[in-house]
């Protein structure tokens, strides 16, 4: 075998050892190579040693030991180097701890070594067995428990060849074990140690290339192997099962994983696992050039006579039987070339892992779960070069002087610009191409070939997955690049699970395939890519990529990676369910109409084909620019449904080519997603019915139409209006229902407590004048006068348009604080709420807080007056701002973000209903910090929003396509949000506009969350109020819960409702109400609605006509009970018509407490024990007077309330 | 049913709910404080309460009384201004008024004020014409208080015995619940031509107000500030960056904002020139190795905090 070795290497840096079984050797061998190692290093000096030389360093500089030393020359060289060849020093520290994480522990090595020196013995002494018939030998075999994996197509009675054993030619460890590059799997999975055991020659013949005669000899030695080593007396106790690589049973493997005995050679504390791989000799008689990707070696004799068909997959699988030990011998030569490699090898490794490509017992993407010689190759491909392939650039070698995290990004960087689909990639080989390099790109999907030149390492890797490599390596580098200072993005990169579904896809579909009937027989892709449910797999993957084109980045298939089989079981079991996880290309995904060929194609085949792929969906249909045109359109009946198409088409695709259709077999989440914002059936007939222009287009064209007839009045008012601004969630597509109207005509036929009118709030800004008094009071007074006259002019020139001033919100009784607007209802039934911006008041405000001082006009700053009307001054200033400079402007660059990215208003609208069904977004979060918040996860760093959007630039790969995914990328931000770290996001395009505001006279701030923008950089205009400390905790609770419930996705049992629905046992007491009487009660999230009135046949007349805008009883109430009992309880409910209150008292009054006139809660004096008792004059609260006086306070709307132990 | 007649000096006076719930609320004799003697609340017929329900309207609480004697009025939420030691005269009467007036909000104050100071002036200042206002409930902070005025003082002493039997809370017609909300939403909406009137007489006001101050002060900006001692203040304010009558410059607006002067002559030569000497550049430059030394070790101390906390396996 030595002799081998060399003849095959000749020409070689040197011939290295490979590390070898045979008696003293295994010893011998470790030592000098380890010696070598270290020589290496010295002379290179390159990263390795440093390490070293770290610890060194570490130690040297104790604490107490001169800490004025300046840095001695090794050590400045240390800092240097982490400095410019990492991300930053402390990037370059957390590698180093975690590398060692990832290794095997050396200790618990010796075990193992004496278990591999156990076995060699065992497996050299086996017995021959002579040749015989296949059959006749399994059914020999069965005898003993043990079956033999014969692959497709199977031997039969007449088969004229034999199977036969002797004694393997030579046992060597390969892989990533002998090489010292083994990186710990994900879930505890075992560290593998591959034993390359080479079936001796003589065993095969020249044809055995041909239907899968290898194969089969192949499975009878590993089934004598494992028959050898069950059936030895030696005393290994093992537990043997095999595996196959990609569930292809021409893969198999005999795994031995040790049982726990304390024996000298139980390895089981080292969590590893010998497998058992049988190769092929160099001297086989099997020729190479017939394993060409474009040679057929599988004849099947019914169709003899047809042209045969290439079987790429199976001459891979054939030569993959000669890898392992080129590959250990080309892994070894990069690993001494090249110092940093083991590590960055760990670091891609890792990177690969924690995101499903590789095995695991979660979702893990297909094809990867046997690629981890790959990730060598790909490196080794970068260090290297690429063999030049004919024409055009070739990738330069990088050379060895690259830190590992250097080599790292290198090969983030490779995967997010190769082009996978189109370009080939070569290792460089000694002697150039063995086969012709066109004929890989012809045959396989992808090609990445090794450095022997022959195996193309990602053959049956479906393109899909490596286009969600690409994606995933994109997101990296965005992380990495975008990182702003101080934030560290490590943990991100390395140490952050990210695998779940939800937060990586933009549509999941769970696929039971096993039922699935595919439309065409997939006989040769059987047998060429070896198993029936493989073929079936990759035909999914193909049609569903012919059927998405260019809709999608990615289309991915995961399923839990193959698992071990005993013994007994010949063939692999494969996974009944798939998921297929798309990622959309938002500018293409929600296209309704496929061009297919056009009618006059001289071709009749593609129009056939065309239509053979989509069946009944596929017209002739006629354009207006004249073209006639084979296509396909997907009906949607409403805006929401456009972003089901991508599905709709994976559906469709399922149902027409595998039968599958019943919604047990395909299951999607987003229709559970869109009714949770989408108003019940009986609601939204009305509207469909009488014609309306409902939702967010309704509400603009009816706010535009009155800005116009607004400026058309100018006559009539005294000052011109210069500006208009909405700034309302309804006008900026964030609002969680679309709105809709509600006239006059519409409002008997909708059900009673279906009736509620938001209204719109906008800013209405007239030219400067002289002419306003200066005086707080004597403005708010004048507006009074302006709304006035606006209405009556509105009225006169609009018919049917409806203004009325409202003169206060009824709370408040501050006379300086803005506090009247105009309220429109048109014809048409919009609610808007107007109100007057003039910019004086912040003066006159300011002017109040500042206060009048000994010296008039200077501020001394540390002293402050603190009287009722500083308060008072102060909420007026706090309400301003907020009303009248931050809303419009938030509200314009949130409407930006709408049209900039599509999925974002669509994730708002989730995430607002979502904290508004847990009782925690009315009087808690306000709307604005929640678009703000779910901003972040699309703007990035926000260097995009400056860029005009008509140059479609590359579309950043973290930028959530749908709904479903931002929704679960903010529950996962909010379930561990620190946020006293506070967020910083964007908004406005990086610019920031704004020079520093003067320090603002705080109020007392009971908001904790802290979300920050450039237009506010105390990041408190949107978080004042709330959520304060309880219920941020609560939020992260809740966060945590739902995301736990989005994992239930994995096992195919999402109840998207069920994220919806508030728990209620934590509350005190429930205050129930009537939902006859709540107009808003339609929006709940389970609401039952009754359709008409008490007579069928009667139109019901029981509204009160006009309808009130934004009248919403248990709103009003609420805010009532939240401000009366401020300091007794904490009250929550549900804004979008929820027929609960939940409260919680403040636990501290329920203790007895002395009595103060100034208690500021309803209480009861505490009953003396005894007469003698001395009166302490002990109060407690009064918890049943406080409901009593609820019941009160909500006469006609309290049905009850329910207090809970 | 032992529950204490009294507690801290303050008779407990239960009030039965509708349901099966009790409320209670604390009574005092009203003792005003002795600086300023107050003519709202006397002395010797003033009821003072504490924890009255949230919703109560002067009427329901005439009403609760009824059966001790005839009620005057009733005044909600003084404690703020009684607890404190000092009554803050003029200003305080006028919010005590003010929340007398226990009707709507903007023109309770609109009122309150001109007609203090038509007392002042001779020449009839323009009334406001009230926004109207439906009786509505106001919903104060729960356990807070109110002192009730009796028309003489044995209906106090009455009104302090212990009851023999809790006496229901009763209701005035003020609507609540539902009703309360609805009536409440159209009530915020009077009719144009009102609001108009409303507008316009409480423009008249102000503009009348103005003119009054304006005789008072003549022109603001032509006046210098002397005070007593015949020091001229120098202050900005006077037009074109001069102090009010002029001459003298005005401290910059950094200075009347901050309170502090910008350190003059900001930059200031240094001594030496850095890197003149050989000594100085070799310690800039070891200072910076320790510099750099300092940082990596506090970063890989970090990275050690992080390691304890098992943070570096991955899975």
């Amino acid at each position: 075998m030595a002799l081998n070795l060399k003849r095959k290497h000749d020409g070689d840096v040197e011939p290295r050892k490979t590390r070898r079984l045979s008696d003293d050797e295994a010893d011998a061998d470790p030592k000098t190579e380890g010696l070598e190692l270290e020589e290496d290093d010295e002379k290179w000096g390159g990263i390795a040693p440093i390490q070293d030389q770290t610890t060194v360093a570490a130690e040297s500089t104790i604490p107490g030991t001169k800490p004025k030393k300046p840095p001695t020359g090794e050590e400045l060289r240390v800092i240097n180097d982490a400095k410019d060849l990492f991300q930053s020093s402390t990037f370059k520290l957390q590698i180093d701890a975690l590398l060692p994480n990832i290794r095997p522990k050396a200790a618990k090595i010796p075990p193992l070594d004496r278990f591999l020196q156990d076995l060699h013995g065992i497996l050299m002494g086996l017995s021959p067995v002579a040749p015989q018939h296949p059959l006749e030998a399994s059914r020999k075999l069965i005898k003993k428990g043990i079956s033999v994996a014969y692959c497709l197509p199977q031997p039969s009675e007449d088969t004229n060849w034999k199977v036969a054993f002797e004694k393997p030619s030579d046992i060597t460890l390969v892989g990533s074990w002998p090489n010292k590059i083994s990186v710990k799997g994900k879930d505890g999975s075992k560290f593998g140690v591959d034993l390359a055991i080479e079936m001796p020659s003589n065993i095969f013949q020249e044809k055995d290339y041909l239907n899968g005669r290898f194969f089969h000899k192949r499975a009878f030695y590993l089934a004598t192997l494992a028959a050898g080593i069950q059936d030895s007396k030696t005393g290994l106790n093992v537990e043997l099962t095999y595996e196959s690589a990609s569930n292809d049973p021409r893969l198999t493997k005999l795994i031995l994983e040790p049982r726990k005995d304390d024996s000298p050679n139980d390895f089981t504390k080292l969590n590893a696992r010998v497998c058992i791989i049988p190769v092929l000799s160099t001297n086989s008689p099997i020729p190479l050039h017939r394993l060409s990707p474009s040679h057929s070696n599988i004849r099947i004799s019914s169709e003899s006579d047809t042209v045969s068909v290439p079987t790429p997959l199976y001459n891979s699988a054939l030569l993959t039987a000669l890898m392992p030990k080129t590959h250990l011998l080309s892994t070894f030569a990069v690993k001494e070339h090249t110092p940093s490699f083991p590590d960055a090898l760990g670091l891609l490794r890792v990177w690969a892992n924690q995101r499903g490509y590789g095995e695991g017992s979660r979702m893990c993407v297909r094809g990867f779960d046997n690629l981890g010689a790959w990730w060598a190759v790909l490196l080794g491909l970068l260090i290297f070069g690429e063999e030049p392939k004919g024409k055009g650039h070739r990738r330069k070698p990088l050379g060895r002087g690259l830190s590992s995290y250097q080599l790292f990004r290198a090969a983030l960087d490779f995967l997010s610009r190769h082009d996978f689909e189109k370009e080939a990639a070569f290792h460089k080989a000694k002697d150039g191409h063995r086969f012709p390099p066109d004929e890989y790109q012809a045959h396989h999907e992808v090609v990445c070939v090794d450095s022997s030149s022959t195996v193309n390492m990602l053959a049956g890797v479906p393109l899909g997955s490596l286009h969600l490599l690409q994606n995933d390596a994109r997101k990296t580098l965005e992380k990495l690049n975008g990182a702003p200072i101080g934030t560290d993005p490590f943990a991100d990169v390395f140490l952050k699970e990210q695998r779940d579904l939800s937060t990586r896809f933009d549509t999941v579909i769970r696929v039971d395939i096993s039922s699935a009937k595919p439309r065409s027989p997939l006989l040769h892709s059987t047998l060429d890519i070896g198993s029936p449910a493989n073929a079936l797999i990759s035909s999914i993957a193909a049609l569903l990529h012919q059927g998405l084109g260019n809709r999608t980045k990615a289309i991915t298939i995961l399923h839990p990676s193959p698992s071990t089989r005993p013994l007994s079981q010949a063939l692999p079991t494969n996974p009944d369910v798939l998921y297929i996880g798309l990622i959309h290309d938002p500018h293409n995904a929600f296209r309704l109409v496929d061009h297919g060929p056009a009618a006059e194609e001289s071709d009749p085949t593609i129009a056939e084909h065309f239509r053979d792929f989509w069946g009944d969906k596929a017209e002739l249909r006629r354009f207006k620019d004249g073209r006639i045109i084979e296509s396909v359109v997907w009906d949607i009946k409403s805006t929401d449904e456009r972003s089901h198409v991508p599905a709709m088409i994976v559906q469709h695709v399922l149902h027409r080519h595998f039968g599958l259709e019943d919604a047990a077999a395909v299951q999607s989440w987003q229709g559970g997603f869109d009714e949770v914002v989408k108003l019940p059936e009986v609601v939204s007939r009305v509207y469909t019915g009488s014609g309306a222009v409902v939702g967010f287009k309704g509400a603009m064209i009816a706010f535009d139409g009155l800005v116009r007839e607004l400026k058309a009045l100018n006559e009539d008012l005294p000052l011109s209006l210069s500006n208009v601004s909405a700034a309302s969630e309804y006008l900026r597509y964030t609002s969680v229902f679309s709105p809709v109207p509600l006239s006059a005509s519409l409002a008997p036929s909708l059900p009673q407590n279906a009736r509620y009118l938001p209204s719109m709030e906008m800013v209405l800004q007239f030219e400067k004048s002289a002419k306003w008094p200066d005086d707080l009071r004597a403005i708010q007074k004048i507006k009074l006068a302006f709304f006035e006259r606006v209405a009556s002019a509105l009225m006169v020139s609009v018919a049917g348009l409806k203004a009325a001033v409202v003169v206060g919100d009824g709370v408040s009784t501050s006379a300086i604080q803005d506090s009247s607007r105009l309220e429109i209802v048109t014809p048409d039934g919009w609610a808007f709420s107007a109100r007057i911006w003039h910019d004086r008041e912040a003066t006159l405000l300011d002017r109040l807080i500042v206060g009048k001082n000994v010296l008039p006009h200077i501020n001394v700053p540390w002293e402050k007056k603190k009287g009722k009307e500083y308060q008072e001054a102060v909420d007026a200033k706090e309400l301003y701002v907020r009303r009248f400079i931050h809303a419009p402007r938030h509200h314009r660059a949130v409407a930006v973000l709408h049209h900039r990215y599509p999925a974002y208003s669509p994730t708002v609208r989730l995430v607002k209903r979502w904290l508004a069904s847990h009782w925690v977004m009315h009087g808690h979060v306000s709307e604005e910090a929640v678009e703000i918040l779910c901003a972040s996860f699309f703007v990035g760093d926000g260097r995009d929003l400056s860029v005009d959007p008509e140059n479609q630039i590359a579309e950043r790969a973290s930028v959530p396509g749908s709904k479903e995914r931002g929704f679960a990328t903010v529950i996962e931000f909010l379930k561990d949000w620190k946020w006293e770290d506070g967020l910083f996001v964007p908004l406005y395009g990086g610019a920031s506009s704004e020079s520093l505001q003067p320090p603002t006279a705080t109020a007392s701030r009971a908001g904790v969350w802290r979300v920050s923008t450039e237009a506010d950089k105390e990041g408190h205009a949107w978080t004042m109020h709330g959520p304060d400390v309880m219920v941020a905790h609560r939020i992260r609770a809740l966060a945590k819960a739902t995301w736990n419930c989005l994992h239930g996705m994995e096992e195919g049992k999402l109840d998207v409702k069920s994220m919806f629905i508030h728990p209620t046992d934590d509350y005190d007491f429930i205050v129930r109400m009537d939902p006859t009487v709540l107009p808003r009660y339609a929006q709940n999230i389970d609401s039952s609605l009754t359709t008409s009135g008490k007579y069928a046949n009667l139109p019901r007349d029981d509204s009160p006509v006009p309808p009130r805008p934004g009248f919403d009883p248990a709103q009003l109430l609420y805010d009532d009970l939240q401000r009366v009992y401020a300091d007794t309880f904490k009250i929550f409910c549900d804004p979008f018509g929820g027929d609960r209150f939940g409260a919680v008292w403040d636990p501290t009054l329920k203790q007895p407490r002395p009595f103060r006139v100034l208690g500021g809660f309803s209480s009861v004096p505490v009953k003396k024990g005894k007469e003698k008792d001395k009166d302490k004059g002990l109060v407690v609260l009064n918890e049943a007077g406080v409901l009593g006086e609820i019941e009160r306070l909500g006469i006609g709307l309290v049905s009850g309330i329910t207090v809970q132990v | 049913m032992s529950l204490p007649n009294s507690v801290a000096g303050f008779s407990v006076l239960p009030v039965s709910y509708t349901g099966t719930s009790t409320h209670y609320i604390y009574a005092r004799p009203h003792a005003g404080s002795k600086k300023s003697v107050s003519q709202i609340l006397p002395d010797g017929r003033t009821l003072f309460l504490v924890n009255v329900p949230p919703d109560a309207t002067e009427r329901e609480l005439v009403l609760l009384f009824k059966g001790s004697g005839t009620v005057e009025k009733v005044v909600f939420g003084l404690d703020a201004q009684e607890s404190l030691v000092e009554p803050d005269d003029s200003d305080d009467e006028d919010e005590e008024e003010l929340d007398a007036e226990e009707t709507t909000i903007d023109t309770a104050e609109a009122v309150a004020q001109p007609r203090k100071r038509r007392k002042l002036n001779k020449p009839a200042a323009p009334t406001v014409v009230p926004l109207p206002s439906k009786s509505l409930r106001r919903l104060r902070n729960t356990g807070r208080s109110a002192h009730v005025v009796f028309l003489d003082a044995s209906s106090l002493e009455r009104a302090l015995v212990p009851q023999p039997k809790t006496r229901p809370w009763p209701s005035s017609e003020e609507p609540s619940g539902l009703a309360h909300y609805a009536a409440l939403h159209d009530a915020l909406r009077p009719p144009l031509d009102i609001v108009r009137a409303h507008a316009d007489s409480a423009m008249e006001l102000y503009e009348f107000e103005l003119k009054q101050t304006k005789q008072k002060a003549q022109y603001r900006k032509g006046e210098a500030i002397v005070d007593e001692d015949g020091f001229t203040l120098v202050t900005r304010g006077g037009a074109y960056g001069q102090t009010l009558g002029g001459g003298v410059a005005v401290a910059s607006k950094k200075f009347q904002e901050s309170g502090q002067t910008r350190a003059r002559n900001k930059k200031k030569e240094p001594k030496e020139k850095a890197g003149f000497y050989a000594f100085q550049k070799a310690e800039k430059q070891r200072n910076d190795l320790m510099e750099l030394k300092k940082n990596w070790e506090a970063d890989k101390a970090k990275v050690e905090k992080l390691k304890a906390s098992r943070r570096f396996k991955p899975y």
